[in-house]
């Protein structure tokens, strides 16, 4: 359970990146279309990423002496990072269905108070997150595999925007 | 006329100023780095070591260092098409905030009941709508392909820059969108404007040419105006570098975002120049607290409409009308 709300996490969180780095570089007024395709690439190249920890993960179980205390460790370390980004994640959520309600004023507080200054701390966040989770299992590996988690969700923008040009 | 410094703020605010790199003052880079003959339009040459100049003589250095690495002739002057290409660049991550902000039906939702209030007091159509210093035309494209306005409304935009001129038409062509583009001063159209239009020009206007600039209201035909610029407030500046910060890629645009909110004026400087300027209008602040409440808001907007159309205006705006000042 703590392994697919993580994937669902990191799906929605690349996805959102995907429509980050495709905002304003569109002049059309209608860009449905792009945006959809823009949050599918996000995605993807979410699950890319998905899949390098789930490789780094195979690695360190291969390699340590002790699989068992090792995924009980992550669990830890899992079920803790879930406890920073699931409100964030929801704070989100609540603010898109606040933002579906046909008005200027709402819709605009909706950008104010949540998606600019979430914004702006979501790298922040992010670090929060994977440091109170190693920090519920210190151990050179859930380390070695929060600093490859950390550098691939904050170099997701980045990445996307290297591949468009 | 000129809004309170950021410093009469208090100290926190200095703090933050100078915490968050906020400008104080004054001018844009984007106000710099085109200049064009008023009068034929023509593209002039810019000197970039002037313009780096000026900003070091104001103590910019932040807006000197984005100057510097614009690219540059022989002659030392900007370079016209790379100049071209990052206004352009830069009103698409405008467009990005603006879309955020719903600008577009911010603009119907006060421009509808300004029209209706023309409609029901007979007046000729069709109903000309201009926007002043439209960029690459946000807000007409917008209206237009929402037909949020109605099918007498003719929407235009204008803007001395040739190269926004050219995407706006570019982006409309590519949108099967009817409305018009011009590169031209929109007070020197062929047929004036019913309504005047604008978002984000007034705080360009400093001291006497914004009085100056509501004095080219006065027109035959022109029966009302409504300008959109940033809401003058302790917290803008703060608001709108966090948004640049966020949403914003270029340099150039980061600094004259901040910079712009910085500058805005007051409601009752704007009012006081409208009055002065265009004496003919009854004007008054629309927006400018939110559902009536002390929450700043963003953005609010200057109207104007001739004395004989403002009890059709209000009747218009139903439940909005809160939302407006005292109309004189």
């Amino acid at each position: 359970m703590i392994a697919i709300g993580l994937w669902l996490l990191a799906t929605m969180d690349a996805s959102f990146a995907g429509y980050r780095e495709a905002a304003g570089r569109n002049a059309l007024i209608d860009k449905r279309r792009y945006y959809l395709r823009a949050m599918i690439r996000g995605a993807v190249l979410g699950q890319v990423a998905v899949v390098i920890a789930a490789l780094v993960i195979l690695s360190l179980l291969l390699i340590t002496g002790n699989p068992q205390s090792l995924i009980w460790d992550l669990e830890k370390a899992g079920s803790r990072m879930l406890v920073v980004y699931v409100p964030f994640a929801m704070m989100i959520l609540l603010a898109f269905c606040v933002r579906s309600i046909p008005s200027v004023d709402i819709r605009s507080i909706t950008s104010t108070l949540i998606f600019g200054p979430f914004t702006l701390i979501r790298p922040v966040l992010a670090v929060i997150g994977l440091v109170y989770g190693v920090l519920a299992a210190p151990r050179i590996a859930t380390v070695v595999l929060a600093l490859i988690v950390m550098t691939m969700m904050l170099s997701l923008e980045k990445a996307l925007s290297l591949f468009r040009a | 006329m000129q809004s309170p410094p950021p410093n009469s703020f208090g100290w926190c605010n200095r703090v933050l100023f100078r915490l968050l790199s906020i400008p104080k003052e004054g001018p844009e880079i984007s106000d710099r780095i085109v200049a064009v003959d008023t009068n034929t339009l023509a593209r002039q040459p810019v000197r970039k070591r002037e313009v780096v100049g000026e900003f070091r003589s104001l103590n910019n250095l932040a807006a000197a260092t984005i100057v510097e690495k614009l690219p540059a002739g022989n002659d030392g002057s900007l370079d016209p098409d790379a100049i071209d290409r990052l206004l352009v660049t830069v009103h698409c991550e405008m467009q990005r905030i603006s879309e955020e902000f719903q600008h577009g039906r911010r603009v119907a939702e006060l421009l509808n009941p300004i029209l209706q209030g023309l409609r029901d007091s007979k007046v000729d159509g069709p109903l000309r709508v201009v926007d002043i210093g439209c960029g690459t035309g946000f807000v007409v494209r917008w209206l237009t392909a929402h037909e949020a306005l109605g099918g007498d409304v003719e929407l235009i935009g204008a803007d001395y820059h040739p190269a926004l001129i050219d995407e706006a038409r570019r982006l409309a062509e590519a949108e099967n969108l009817s409305c018009r583009f011009e590169v031209a001063n929109a007070f020197r159209l062929e047929q004036p404007a019913t309504v005047y239009m604008s978002t984000g020009i007034l705080h360009h206007f400093r001291g006497r040419e914004l009085i100056d600039l509501f004095a080219q209201h006065n027109r035959p035909g022109t029966c009302a105006f409504m300008h959109f610029d940033f809401h003058q407030s302790a917290l803008a500046p703060f608001g709108s570098w966090l948004f640049h910060a966020a949403r914003m890629r270029e340099p150039l645009a980061k600094h004259d975002g901040v910079l712009s909110a910085v500058r805005a004026y007051e409601s009752e400087d704007l009012l006081l120049a409208a009055r002065t300027g265009a004496p003919n209008f009854v004007s008054a602040v629309y927006g400018t607290k939110l559902w009536g409440l002390p929450i700043p808001r963003a953005f609010h907007s200057l109207v104007g409409i001739l004395p004989e159309y403002r009890d059709a205006f209000i009747a218009n705006l139903g439940n909005k009308k809160d939302a407006l000042g005292v109309v004189e």
